[in-house]
């Protein structure tokens, strides 16, 4: 669904990413990790086409970007740490504005049923800027699906969550991934993002230097290997990974 | 949304087709919903506006002659430093929550997010001369209520609120944007400025020349399809570089 061959960007004579080479199946859930600077955000920017990269291939569902990029546009969701929301508007206003962005039909009816989904429909007349962080990132997630993408690219969505919001966030994600969505996230949250994932690519100084496959390793092993790799501790105490 | 597929239809599309018009639709009436929450862009304006006319009023006081001579002038310095607000406040809503990403990753037309941009800061300027030109007829004593007036103003607002969108795209990641824009926008609308405020001046006159007033539409209007079309073409540019 989604490939990724050799992509390089550069911002001046900085190099940001530096030949990333990346697959992700139909229906897969994966997890980049990285430390600071490795260029997980650039890397998600280009995948969602925000940003051009300076060489190499990027194709979802078989589009080259970024000349297909209008193509790709309506079969990607994006949840980024910013809720990407309007803090002026109510939940349902928000959510029609993006349905009738996407012109998609019956609009009314798919936003009340994405707030269902999200289980905020009692607070569909609220203004978005009185949500706490956690209904504001499941409101997100709303946003993000409310077209049915088939790829939805999560950008460290668990930043400023509790941890009562990010198990709700879990659950969400994981009826996404059961859906058959396939789902790229980036995030540090190494407990939530190994957790959901199928696999799990590390990514330092530009380059992904090793993938691991859920259930390969244990949590211990995965962070010796992260350590190895990116130079630097995973910075928590254990995984659920494995 | 089907499942993707790789195809090979052609990626272009005619600019008024009905998902573009949608498009800007969408775009406007969120802004037009934003603001009937918050009455934040309008009050802002007129505001700021009623308290420049009547600093200059008092300050002209006593020479009410030179009040009225000037009040051409000051009409449409007021329209502007009142109008950098409104690109301003219309820059902060797409910035806040990093909004803009969503409408990016849109499938729609980019010269849509513009157009859309364009027509409602038009629209709140516009709401904003109602004002200004009441308050105008008020103060001066100058009929600034006639139907040439306001067609200058009107077109005039097109292009300078054209120019500002695009400048205020151009802006948005820089650190300094609020000084930047009134920066670059003055000396971008200048051509515009000039030939509008000379029109509605002669308006002003008892016996107009009507010459004058043409050939000077005739530059507004030209200028507001210079830099409506500028905009169209140049947006995806800025948007995505």
């Amino acid at each position: 669904m989604i490939q990724i061959n050799g992509l390089i960007k550069q911002y001046g004579f900085n190099p940001v990413l530096r030949g990333v080479n990346l697959h992700v199946a139909p229906g897969a859930f994966v997890t980049l990790v990285g430390p600071n600077g490795a260029g997980k955000s650039t890397l998600m920017r280009i995948v969602a086409t925000l940003l051009k990269p300076t060489a190499g291939e990027v194709k979802i569902g078989g589009w080259l970007m970024p000349q297909y990029s209008d193509r790709v546009r309506q079969h990607i969701g994006l949840v980024s740490h910013q809720t990407l929301l309007y803090g002026d508007l109510t939940a349902a206003e928000n959510l029609l504005f993006f349905a009738k962005l996407y012109q998609l039909d019956n609009s009314e009816d798919r936003v009340l049923a994405a707030l269902k989904r999200v289980g905020l429909a009692a607070r569909e007349r609220d203004a978005v800027r009185t949500f706490s962080r956690g209904m504001m990132q499941r409101l997100t997630l709303a946003r993000a699906t409310l077209h049915e993408p088939d790829v939805l690219l999560l950008d460290e969505p668990y930043t400023g969550l509790d941890q009562d919001a990010s198990a709700l966030l879990d659950d969400l994600l994981r009826r996404e991934s059961e859906n058959g969505r396939t789902i790229l996230m980036i995030t540090h949250d190494l407990v939530h993002g190994l957790t959901l994932c199928d696999r799990v690519a590390i990514l330092s100084r530009g380059k992904i230097v090793q993938e691991i496959a859920n259930g390969e390793v244990s949590g211990t092993e995965f962070l010796d290997i992260y350590a190895e790799q990116t130079g630097r501790k995973a910075g928590m105490a254990n995984t659920a990974h494995g | 949304m089907g499942k993707l597929t790789t195809a090979t239809q052609s990626k272009s599309a005619p600019l008024l087709n009905n998902q573009f018009i949608a498009a800007v639709w969408s775009i406007v009436w969120k802004d037009l919903q934003i603001e009937k929450h918050t009455r934040q862009t309008v009050s802002l304006m007129v505001m700021f506006s009623l308290v420049t006319v009547v600093m200059f009023n008092f300050a002209l006081e006593t020479e009410l002659d030179a009040a009225r001579n000037v009040a051409t002038g000051l009409l449409w310095a007021t329209i502007l430093l009142a109008g950098t607000l409104g690109l301003n406040r219309s820059l902060a809503i797409e910035r806040e929550n990093q909004n803009i990403d969503a409408i990016l990753i849109a499938p729609i037309d980019r010269r849509a997010i513009y157009l859309a941009k364009v027509i409602s800061v038009t629209i709140f300027t516009l709401l904003l001369e109602v004002v200004l030109v009441f308050v105008f007829i008020v103060f001066f004593d100058k009929p600034f209520w006639q139907p040439m007036v306001l067609l200058v103003l009107f077109l005039g607002t097109i292009g300078y609120v054209g120019a500002g969108v695009l400048i205020t795209s151009m802006t948005m990641q820089t650190r300094a944007k609020e000084v930047l824009l009134p920066i670059l926008l003055m000396p971008l609308v200048l051509p515009l400025i000039l030939p509008a405020a000379t029109a509605v001046g002669e308006m002003m006159n008892v016996v107009p020349e009507f010459s004058i007033i043409r050939s000077m539409v005739s530059l507004v209007a030209a200028y507001d399809l210079a830099i409506l079309a500028t905009g169209l073409f140049t947006y995806h540019l800025i948007v995505e570089s």
